[in-house]
Parts: C-alpha cells; sequence; structure tokens
C-alpha cells in the first residue's frame, strides 16, 4: 500500500545556511512517526515542509502519491488533507473555541453555518472540550487551547496531522490531557507526524521513531531499537544527554 | 467684566450667526464622514501592500507615507486646490479639499495600520493558512481584525486629528465651521462668532478626547 | 494668424509649476520664509515641551483643583483645532486691547497644543511606571524630587519618546497655519508670490522648501521609534 507521506531528497537552504541535506523518509498509512533530535538539526523545518509552510529548494513531497512542491497544486485543498497543530497554539484570540474550529470549515469548505457548527462540535468533542465552545482562548489554560488548536485541523477531517513541538510551550502538569488526545487519535487510525521531546510518550504510542540531527536523517527504526539500542554515536550521545540511558 | 462678555458672549450675536454657524458644522461634518472612512480604506490598503508586498512595495509605501507626513497639510491643500486650475481642470471645491485631505489621512493611517498589522504575531497568519485559508481570507478573518483591535486607540487618536483638520478648509473658503465663523466675525465686528464656534467644536470633540483618554490610560497598563 | 505653434501640455504644464525665471525671482522671500519656520518651529518646541513636562510634574502632586484645571487644559487644546486657537487669538485679543502680533498668536497657539498633548503624554508614561519603583526609591532615603528626576523620569522618557517625537512633527507642521494670520512664514510667501506672479512656481518652492524642512525630522522620528521600541 502506497504511504500516506513521503519525501524524497528533500533539500532546504536559507540562503547560504542549509537546513536539510537530503532527507528520505516514508510515513505508512495509520502509523504514528515520532522525530527527535537536538535544536536546530532541521526536524521543525522538515515538518513545515509537508504541508509547504516552507518550501524545499528540492526533492519531492508526496502526498497520497502526488508531488505537492510541483507548481499547479492547490495548495489551499492540501491544507485541508495536511493538518497542523503548533507548539504556541496560533488560536484566533478574537474568536470563541467554536469559531477558531468552525472558520475554515465556513470560508473554505463552504459548509452553513449550522452545519459548521456541527462538525466543530463533534471535533471538539473528541478533544474533551465541547463546554468550552464558547469560551475565549484568553480564557483557556495551555492544555485546553492546544487541544482546540488540535480540534480546529481535526475539524478539516485531514488524512494526516503534523505536530510541531505540541507539548513544548505547556505547563507540566498539563501535558498528560494533550498527549491523551494524541494517543486518541492515533488508535483511530490518523495518519501522524509528531515533532517532540516526550521520549515517554514515543516509548508508548509511536510506530516509527526518527533521529535527525544536522539536516539528515541519522537513524530510525521502532521505538524499542531507537531507544533501548541505538546504534550510531550522535544518537546514543543525544539520549545520555536527555536521561534516557 | 461685563465687558469682557459682551466681547467674547455677545448673546445678541450668537443667537444672530447660530443658524449660519451650523451650517458651517454640517459641512464639517459632511467633509469628516468623507474623509475618514476613506482616509481608513486607503490606510489599511497602503499597509497591507507595505506588509504584504515585495519589499520594493515596502520601500514603496514608506516612502509615501514618510512624504505625507511630512508635508503639512495646509500646504498640501493649497497645492491641490490652486495648482489644479493652473493645470486646466476644473474640480469641484470639495472634491479638490477632499483630495488634499485624503492623501495626507491615508499616511497616517497607513503608519497606524503598519504598526497594527506588525503587532499580530506571525503564527496566526500560518495556522490560518494551514487549515487551507488563502492568502485574502486569512488576512480578512484573522490578521485584520486582531491589528484593529491592537491599535484601536491609535486610530481613534488619528481620527480626532482628521475632524480638526477639516478646519484648514476654511483657508480655501469652504463653507464649514470655521470659516463661517471668521466670516461671520468680519460682518459683527465681534469675535463672538469664533468663541462660539470654538465651543462647537470641543462640543464635537471633547467627548472623543474624554474617550480616548480612557483607552489610553488603560492600554499603558504594564502587565 | 498664429506665428508660433502652440505649446504641448507638458511645456505647459512645467512652465506653469516649474518655471526657472519666476523661481529665481522669489529665492530670497523663500528662504526668510525658511528661516522664519525653522525659528518659529524651535520656539514652540521649546516652550510647549517644557510646560507639558511641567504640567505633568505638577500633576504628580495630587492637588485636586489644580489637577481639575490641569484636565480641563489638555482636554481643551487637545479638542480645538490649533488654526481655531490661532484665530481666536489673533483676532480676538485685540477686542480686549490685548494686541498680538501673527508670530506670537502662531508661537502661543502651537505651544499650548504642544503643552497638551505633551502633558498626556508624560502622564501616560509616568502611570506606566510600577508604584513599586516609587517605594523602592523612597525606602532607600530618596527624597520626592530626587527620585523623580532619577528614577522615574529616566524610565517615563524611554515610553515617551517615539509619540512625542511623532506629536512635536505633526504640531510643528502647524507653522503653516500662520500663514492664514499673514505671518510671513513659507506657506503665505508661496501663497502670495503666486498669485502675484500669476504662476504656479512658487507654490511648488514653498512645498519642495516644506519637504527639505521635515523631511529629516519624519526620518529621525522613524528612528528615533525603531530606537526606543515601546513594548505594549
Amino acid at each position: 500500500m502506497r504511504p500516506a507521506l513521503e519525501l524524497r531528497d528533500l533539500r532546504k537552504a536559507y540562503g547560504p545556511l542549509a537546513v536539510l541535506h537530503g532527507v528520505n523518509l516514508s510515513v505508512p498509512t495509520g502509523k504514528l512517526v515520532f522525530i527527535i533530535g537536538p535544536s536546530g538539526s532541521g526536524k521543525s523545518t522538515l515538518l513545515r515542509c509537508c504541508n509547504l509552510l516552507e518550501v524545499p529548494q528540492s526533492g519531492a513531497v508526496l502526498v497520497d502519491g502526488k508531488d505537492i512542491t510541483l507548481s499547479g497544486i492547490n495548495l489551499n485543498e492540501l491544507r485541508q488533507q495536511v493538518g497542523m497543530v503548533f507548539q504556541s497554539f496560533n488560536l484566533y484570540p478574537h474568536m470563541t473555541a467554536l469559531g477558531n474550529v468552525t472558520l475554515a470549515l465556513r470560508k473554505v469548505q463552504k459548509l452553513s453555518k449550522a452545519q459548521a457548527e456541527d462538525e466543530g462540535l463533534q471535533a471538539l468533542s473528541r478533544v474533551g472540550l465541547t463546554d468550552k465552545a464558547d469560551t475565549y482562548p484568553g480564557q483557556l489554560s495551555g492544555g485546553q487551547q492546544q487541544r482546540v488548536g488540535i480540534a480546529r485541523s481535526l475539524a478539516l477531517k485531514p488524512k494526516i496531522l503534523l505536530f510541531d513541538e505540541p507539548t513544548s510551550a505547556l505547563d507540566p502538569e498539563l501535558v498528560g490531557s494533550v498527549l491523551q488526545v494524541m494517543r486518541e487519535l492515533r488508535e483511530s487510525g490518523m495518519t501522524m507526524v509528531v515533532v517532540s521531546h516526550e521520549m515517554g510518550f514515543a516509548r508508548v504510542a509511536a510506530d516509527h521513531v526518527v533521529f535527525m540531527d544536522q539536516g539528515q536523517i541519522v537513524e530510525q527504526g521502532s521505538p524499542q531499537a531507537i531507544f533501548d539500542t541505538p546504534q550510531h554515536p550522535r544518537l546514543r550521545e543525544f539520549l545520555t544527554s536527555l536521561g534516557q540511558r | 467684566m461685563d465687558n469682557l462678555i459682551n466681547v467674547f458672549f455677545n448673546p445678541d450675536i450668537m443667537s444672530k450667526v447660530w443658524p449660519f454657524l451650523l451650517q458651517g458644522l454640517w459641512m464639517t461634518i459632511l467633509l469628516s464622514l468623507t474623509v475618514v472612512p476613506l482616509g481608513l480604506v486607503g490606510g489599511l490598503a497602503v499597509a497591507l501592500a507595505g506588509n504584504q508586498g515585495p519589499r520594493w512595495l515596502r520601500w514603496a509605501t514608506v516612502v509615501y507615507v514618510d512624504f505625507f507626513r511630512a508635508f503639512p497639510p495646509l500646504v498640501l491643500l493649497i497645492l491641490i486646490y490652486f495648482g489644479i486650475p493652473f493645470l486646466g481642470i476644473d474640480m469641484p471645491k470639495f472634491i479638490a479639499v477632499a483630495m488634499g485631505f485624503l492623501l495626507n489621512t491615508s499616511s497616517y493611517y497607513g503608519e497606524v495600520f503598519r504598526a497594527g498589522l506588525e503587532s499580530v504575531p506571525r503564527g496566526q497568519m500560518e495556522a490560518a493558512r494551514s487549515t487551507g485559508l488563502n492568502r485574502a481570507q486569512a488576512l480578512w478573518h484573522v490578521v485584520i481584525p486582531q491589528a484593529t483591535r491592537n491599535v484601536l486607540p491609535e486610530l481613534i487618536s488619528n481620527t480626532l486629528e482628521v475632524i480638526k483638520l477639516t478646519a484648514l478648509a476654511s483657508v480655501v473658503a469652504l463653507p464649514e465651521l470655521l470659516n463661517n465663523a471668521r466670516q461671520a466675525q468680519a460682518l459683527t465686528y465681534n469675535p463672538t462668532p469664533i468663541v462660539l464656534a470654538a465651543l462647537m467644536y470641543l462640543a464635537l470633540l471633547w467627548p472623543v478626547v474624554r474617550l480616548l483618554s480612557r483607552l489610553e490610560h488603560r492600554s499603558t497598563v504594564v502587565r | 494668424m498664429n506665428s508660433a505653434a502652440p505649446l504641448s501640455t507638458l511645456d505647459r504644464f512645467l512652465s506653469s509649476f516649474f518655471n526657472p525665471e519666476v523661481a529665481a525671482r522669489y529665492v530670497v522671500p523663500m528662504l526668510d520664509g525658511m528661516l522664519l519656520t525653522v525659528g518659529l518651529g524651535l520656539c514652540v518646541i521649546a516652550t510647549g515641551l517644557v510646560l507639558g513636562l511641567a504640567l505633568a510634574v505638577m500633576r504628580i502632586q495630587h492637588v485636586r483643583l489644580v489637577n481639575f484645571f490641569i484636565v480641563a487644559f489638555a482636554d481643551i487644546f487637545r479638542a480645538l483645532p490649533p488654526l481655531v486657537v490661532i484665530i481666536l487669538l489673533f483676532f480676538a485679543f485685540p477686542y480686549i486691547d490685548l494686541s498680538m502680533s501673527a508670530f506670537t498668536a502662531t508661537w502661543l497657539a502651537l505651544s499650548l497644543v504642544l503643552a497638551a498633548f505633551t502633558e498626556e503624554i508624560f502622564w501616560a508614561g509616568m502611570l506606566a511606571i510600577p508604584q513599586g519603583q516609587w517605594e523602592a526609591a523612597r525606602s532607600t532615603g530618596l527624597g520626592p524630587w530626587a527620585t523623580l528626576v532619577h528614577v522615574i523620569l529616566p524610565q517615563a522618557v524611554r515610553m515617551t519618546v517615539p509619540p512625542l517625537t511623532n506629536r512635536t512633527i505633526a504640531i510643528t507642521k502647524g507653522t503653516a497655519l500662520g500663514s492664514v494670520v499673514a505671518l510671513h512664514e513659507v506657506l503665505n510667501v508661496s501663497s502670495a508670490a503666486s498669485s502675484e506672479a500669476g504662476n504656479a512656481t512658487p507654490l511648488v518652492m514653498g512645498a519642495v522648501a516644506y519637504l527639505i524642512l521635515f523631511i529629516p525630522f519624519v526620518v529621525l522620528g522613524r528612528w528615533v521609534e525603531t530606537r526606543f521600541a515601546w513594548k505594549r
């Protein structure tokens, strides 16, 4: 079966500074791929290339077999299929939680207000926040905000969900609620690519773990392989520095 | 004291010139209602061009804004008002005045909106685009509302300035409030009309000043 | 019968707006006007800023009656169009035997307006400084005056420089308003010259003169804004 997402020889540079040196990655449908690595390794850039928030200089990004880096791609359609959850949530402060979730439904998918609210509430219930539908982001905790962020992407019924350090900006006691939602998503069969430092989560929930360093994938494998028997010296260094070994 | 009242607050004259001044006030309001919305739209357009466009456009908007902020509005008004006939174009007074003001106000509003747009975190645009909204939709529904909210005190402050600016139109004899007051003063040999006009300006604008004070003091609360 | 070909539109435009002969005739009065504008501007800035700061400092004393008048003053002179104030001073005061030259009327009016805005800006700046700063300074034995000068004002200034710069530039451009009461500043000279010559070139010269005078200020203002970036 064709992988949901495939990266082929992806290269990205900011002027003279090369950030991705030819990355190849395959994300099978329904699996959770976890990307780890030191800061500056290019993990976020890699993730952002998947929905073209960053545009690679060369290489291909195939979503469901179609190369999205080619011209002629409908960007807005693409982004409904590949959703993104941000480290700083990026909720619209001037709209309620429900408003945040339904904006794209109304304006992009052209649903009626009633239909949009219906779908929006469904998405909010998947993250356990239907009772906060009419609350503004400013009145929500960090964990709740992030879950609304997830609901906002979910409402569009994407094929793939990208998570860019989803819990890094949260207080420790709020992290659990977000990870719980992510777990449930995985169990429901969503294809997910996650950049994060939550190694404990990776151990139990990831299907595949990828270690990046200096713009390249250095080692990848099952969580057990990566965390219990790391091969590459840089990976070992990295894990030791995080107290994972 | 009596003399002071007779000179500056002459009730007789006040009642005589009141209707004439009221006409002038009406023109002032009309001019404001024309220039303010157009200026807002123009300013937003300039700010968007600078914010969203290529680098050369950003420079062009900075030049435009700085140029018209450096130019005294009265000079601009006179230039347009007296200069246009030299070009052989016949233009009604109101439109020449409005055009002159528009160039000035769109640059001031443009500067305010620029700051507003820059105050919205980049992540907002990214989040909106990531859900499939196109650039225009993201700007309209997500970025611009926040930008406007963030600079609301400055927008109101600027609007206050624009309304005060209309007094300049008296110089080219547009029959607005100050103009009519000066005519009345010349006719009655008494400054009461001007005092009355000043009071009318105060009645119109003092509430705005109060509102502005309250807004400004609230937003300078240190977090 | 026509002896010369009719002037093209461009030629007509140039000779109406950019006529070198006409320009040469009025260079000297124009320079005089520029000098006056600059002098007036500097006077306004000096008195306006000092008066505004003084009023703000007075307001700190929290004397109810005084504050009432300060706030009323600030409100009134922020609400009135500067031109109205100039005209009031120039035309109204002679009626009570207090005649005023065009320069004095313009200078006084603009100074009062600048003082009003300055007072409000300084007041807002000082309000933004946490009470704790006063308390800390006083707890180390600094008197109220010393606290103000060494602790409060330096911090307030940082916040107030950008809006103050903007406002000062805006009001100083008001020197052009002096032309309405026949002050021989740039606009007045250019309008009179244009009428006299039947040509718009002096007006253009006046416009250029203003740009020369004020664009440096605006650029300076922008630089100041970025340097003292005011974080909310």
